[in-house]
């Protein structure tokens, strides 16, 4: 079978490439003010170890590589892979170290940029594709209007690289159905978004059914290719089973115990692996369809495995142990309390729709409205399609239609799990927006679309595109104005829905997270504390409150004390969980009256106490 | 089922549903953005301003008196502590809408009432009861400011939290053998690292002035005892486990009481069970005059029992604020 190509034109990759360069210089330049959540001084710690043994590397190489050395140098947040933290130290070594171009904490950022300007580019060469060009634009530019998104890509985290890897594994994905090579870029994608965050092993579940389904219409006439197809699934239904016996036979902590290099799991794991390319091969041979719809799954089954190991060198002594922990720690991931209308959540059964009201409540509603809009259209339109008669008005969804609607929904229904941890916000979710932009685009479009064809006499207007960037203009303002409104504290914002952010605090909703708020409160600490004043800055890690000196944001004689009662200068974090720390501070002052503070639309987010 | 893709020069976008939905949904669109943008550009106007929140403080500052209040509305709205003349009690948590403000007999309800959601069902379901309008409503920019009667207020005699500097303080053990805490001028020092004091505490979202009491564990009691209660009317005993202490449940109830010291008769307890939130309140009667008492708390094992309570007497139904 013979598939149009999905490459997009020369002017949507212009226009991605533009994309790209206006969205990493927006985040370059607007970062300074941006705080650190407590999550990313520890990256960019991390981020040090990961440079200091580079260093090691380098200088001495016969001492970097020896169990104690890796196990030393890079067990520092070991909880997390090393690609994105290994960019941060490269970034840091080559522009705040070598080239001080660029303070620490901006140094660190700029991978994240990068990565982060992906999305936008990935959006619109998706869209331009699938959609239209219209539809591409729209998406691009809404990603990043959401005012929490637009916060998180500029740290120096994982969770916006995560969904910019997850939305170009996808995307590898849907071209490879038509285009070359692209199984390959599908599989090095996969090793990409696992090397990044573990919300990347859900992928191969979101994807396996589209590639499967597909093998299985294309081989509907040419039984050898079927049967290869039927080897290929079996192959992986085989190892799958036989992986399963040995976990059951000798327990999970036996099963890690037992694996060795020569071992039944590593017979398993070769067998896997040389099944799958010979199978390829001759799926290639046979029929290049049938190869293309499964080659991404053999690439990502074989490509993934190998870059999460081979990135990671904290891995390489002791990968069976070391692999079964960092599986066991987010399986069993702690809960934090959490306020989510008026209740704090602190342990599982979590509220089924959590995540659903927070999307509703956090995401700018002239963006939300298209977003379910067209997901509900796809829903709607595949439920039809499900029926014994489908209805002939309405047009079936085509698989590409439904990969983008799948996966708008694969990390909202995984997160949506009661057991699953739910603190954090929106952030774990990403990977789901970028495809809700992808929907929000098509929706608006469609509906010029209809508006052009009824009134057609707008079309006059730059053909077509003057009405069209004008009421795409329209839905995108106010978000726009949103995010630059709250910015640099895209934690506490909440929608139009929610009634903006003092609507949120009446509904009882968590109000910021986590610690980056307190760059309000720093001008006004740095000009009143005395000097050497010992400062306590609730919330704000150790490492934080370091680079925040470091970075100059806060002076550099006030000493770091662990609570108020040894502090002359007290900033509290409005977190309804921890409102008894403010209660410490009343009781350590003596009054409860701050001095300052920082309100967002009336609402505390940080409260500045001095001791009398 | 879905079908395969046709070759893409099809727009998926142009090919589904029919022109007067897609026109409907459009203009749902354009209406949905615009009410947006109406939202953020009118939001500031809705929020009062450090002028008006300095005209509120002077004002109060010349017409509050000890006894008053002020509650804000909605509860969240604390910015209002940057400017409030000091001193002024200010009350504002979540679900306080409730709160009998008992120690009150005025009550400034400081409102900002354009905010969106601002929930004016709770607060005229919950607050308005017993409350009774003293004065006019009075506007300052985006706030207001209205002055109540408390009907819930009730005059206090005698308060455990105010006296506690008075309080004879010690452990006391099953056999009845005493070792005393010494007092600091702060708090009362106690073996083991245990101490009594006047403290602010969060119970389930509310900031409270209480008496930290963390139990000793076994059979053991801490004990503050009090020579001098006058009791005109009844006894009211709080206790409650402080902040995120209070939703555990692998721990064994906190035991608050009250006993008359010269009879060894008790005359209230109550109990905390794991996982309770909260202040819990117990009213008890005991004979008119005044009387030594003693506050106690004990739980068998101390883990995660910080306990906060209170004893208060109030003065006879009717008597002045």
């Amino acid at each position: 079978m013979t598939v149009a190509s999905r490459s997009p034109s020369r002017v949507d990759r212009r226009i991605a490439l533009g994309l790209f360069a206006l969205t990493f210089l927006v985040l370059f330049f607007t970062e300074a003010p941006v705080g650190f959540v407590r999550d990313e001084s520890v990256y960019f710690a991390a981020a040090d170890a990961m440079a200091r043994w580079l260093h090691l590397v380098v200088q001495s190489p016969a001492r970097a590589f020896t169990d104690a050395t890796l196990s030393q140098a890079l067990d520092f947040n070991h909880e997390h892979p090393m690609l994105m933290k290994t960019l941060f130290a490269l970034s840091s070594i080559l522009f705040h170290d070598t080239l001080h171009w660029m303070r620490p904490a901006a140094a660190y950022r700029v991978p994240a940029f990068a990565v982060a300007a992906l999305i936008p580019a990935l959006l619109h060469l998706f869209g331009s594709t699938l959609y239209s060009r219209k539809v591409g634009l729209f998406a691009a530019v809404s990603f990043y209007a959401v005012p929490r998104q637009f916060f998180d890509a500029h740290l120096a985290c994982f969770d916006v690289p995560i969904a910019a890897f997850w939305l170009l594994t996808v995307y590898t994905f849907w071209r490879a159905q038509t285009d070359r090579k692209y199984w390959l870029y599908c599989g090095l994608s996969f090793g990409l978004a696992v090397a990044t965050k573990h919300n990347g092993f859900f992928l191969p579940f979101v994807l396996c059914p589209f590639a499967l389904y597909r093998a299985e219409q294309v081989t509907r006439k040419r039984p050898a290719a079927r049967g290869l197809a039927f080897a290929f699934v079996g192959l992986y239904a085989a190892v799958a089973t036989l992986f399963a016996v040995l976990v059951l036979t000798w327990g999970p902590s036996g099963f890690v115990e037992h694996f060795a290099i020569i071992s039944p799991q590593t017979a398993l794991g070769l067998a896997l692996a040389s099944g799958t390319v010979w199978l390829l091969l001759r799926l290639h041979q046979e029929d290049e369809a049938t190869f293309r719809s499964l080659a991404p799954l053999g690439a990502m089954a074989l490509l993934g495995p190998v870059i999460f190991y081979a990135h990671w060198p904290y891995l390489w002594p002791h990968p069976a142990e070391r692999i079964a922990w960092y599986f066991n720690f987010h399986a069993t991931h702690v809960h934090y309390a959490w306020l989510y209308l008026g209740t704090l959540l602190r342990q599982p059964p979590f509220p089924l729709e959590y995540v659903f009201v927070k999307t509703a409540l956090t995401v700018p509603l002239s963006l939300l409205i298209p977003m379910a809009l067209g997901l509900i259209a796809v829903l709607i339109r595949g439920a039809v399609a499900l029926l014994p008669r489908p209805s002939t008005a309405l047009p079936l969804p085509s698989q590409s239609e439904v990969l983008i609607a799948v996966n708008a929904l694969a990390s909202i229904l995984v997160i949506s799990h009661p057991q699953v941890p739910h603190f954090g916000g929106v952030k774990h979710w990403f990977p789901s927006m970028c495809f809700l932009a992808l929907l929000g685009g098509q929706s608006v479009v469609r509906a010029l679309d209809a508006a052009l064809v009824r009134w057609p006499h707008f079309t006059a207007l730059g053909r077509g595109w003057g009405f069209t960037s004008g009421v795409m203009g329209v839905i995108l303002l106010p978000a726009v104005l949103q995010t630059a409104h709250v910015h640099p504290y895209g934690t506490s914002s909440y929608s139009e829905l929610a009634g903006g952010i003092p609507g949120a605090a009446s509904l009882g909703m968590q109000r910021q997270f986590w610690s980056n708020n307190v760059t309000g409160v720093l001008p006004y600490i740095n000009e009143h504390a005395r000097p050497q004043a010992r400062v306590w800055l609730h919330e704000v890690a150790g490492l934080s409150f370091r680079d925040y000196q470091v970075n100059g944001m806060l002076r550099g004689d006030l000493i770091p004390v662990g609570g108020p009662e040894q502090a002359d200068i007290a900033a509290y974090q409005y977190h309804q969980e921890f409102r008894e720390q403010e209660m410490n501070i009343w009781q350590a002052f003596g009054t409860t009256r701050p001095v300052y503070g920082l309100y967002l639309d009336q609402t505390p987010q940080v409260m500045v106490y001095q001791r009398p | 089922m879905p079908s395969l893709d046709k070759p893409l020069a099809t727009s998926p976008s142009r090919a589904s549903g029919s022109g007067p939905w897609l026109r409907a949904e459009l203009a749902l669109l354009v209406f949905a953005a615009l009410a947006c943008l109406a939202f953020q550009l009118t939001l500031p106007l809705k929020e009062p301003t450090d002028e008006d929140y300095r005209r509120v403080a002077e004002l109060l500052a010349r017409e509050a008196r000890a006894g008053d209040v002020v509650f804000l509305f909605p509860w969240w709205t604390e910015r209002a502590r940057l400017f409030l003349p000091a001193g002024l009690p200010v009350v504002g948590y979540l679900h306080d809408e409730a709160d009998p403000l008992t120690a009150y007999p005025r009550i400034w309800l400081l409102s900002a009432p354009e905010l969106p959601r601002n929930g004016n069902a709770a607060l005229a379901r919950l607050f308005m009861p017993e409350r009774v309008a003293d004065g006019a409503l009075q506007r300052f920019g985006a706030l207001t400011l209205s002055r109540y009667r408390n009907g819930r207020s009730r005059p206090k005699l005698f308060s455990a939290v105010e006296a506690v500097a008075r309080a004879h303080v010690y452990l006391e053990g099953a056999d009845g053998v005493r070792t005393d805490c010494a007092f600091n001028g702060r708090w009362h020092e106690c073996p083991g690292g245990l101490r009594v004091g006047a403290e602010w505490h969060e119970l389930l979202f509310e900031p409270r002035l209480c008496l930290y009491m963390r139990p000793p564990g076994g059979s053991t009691r801490l004990v503050a005892e009090f020579p001098e209660v006058p009791v005109a009317s009844d006894l009211l005993l709080e206790g409650g486990i402080i902040w995120e202490h209070a939703p555990k449940t692998d721990v064994t109830p906190l035991e608050v009481g009250v006993d008359e010291v010269r009879t060894l008769n008790s005359i209230v307890t109550l109990s905390v069970p794991g996982g309770l939130e909260g202040m819990r309140h117990v009213n008890a009667s005991a004979a008119l005059g005044s009387h030594a008492l003693k506050l106690w708390t004990r739980s068998v094992r101390p883990d995660a029992r910080e306990a906060c309570v209170d004893l208060t007497s109030f003065a006879a139904t009717g008597a002045a604020p």
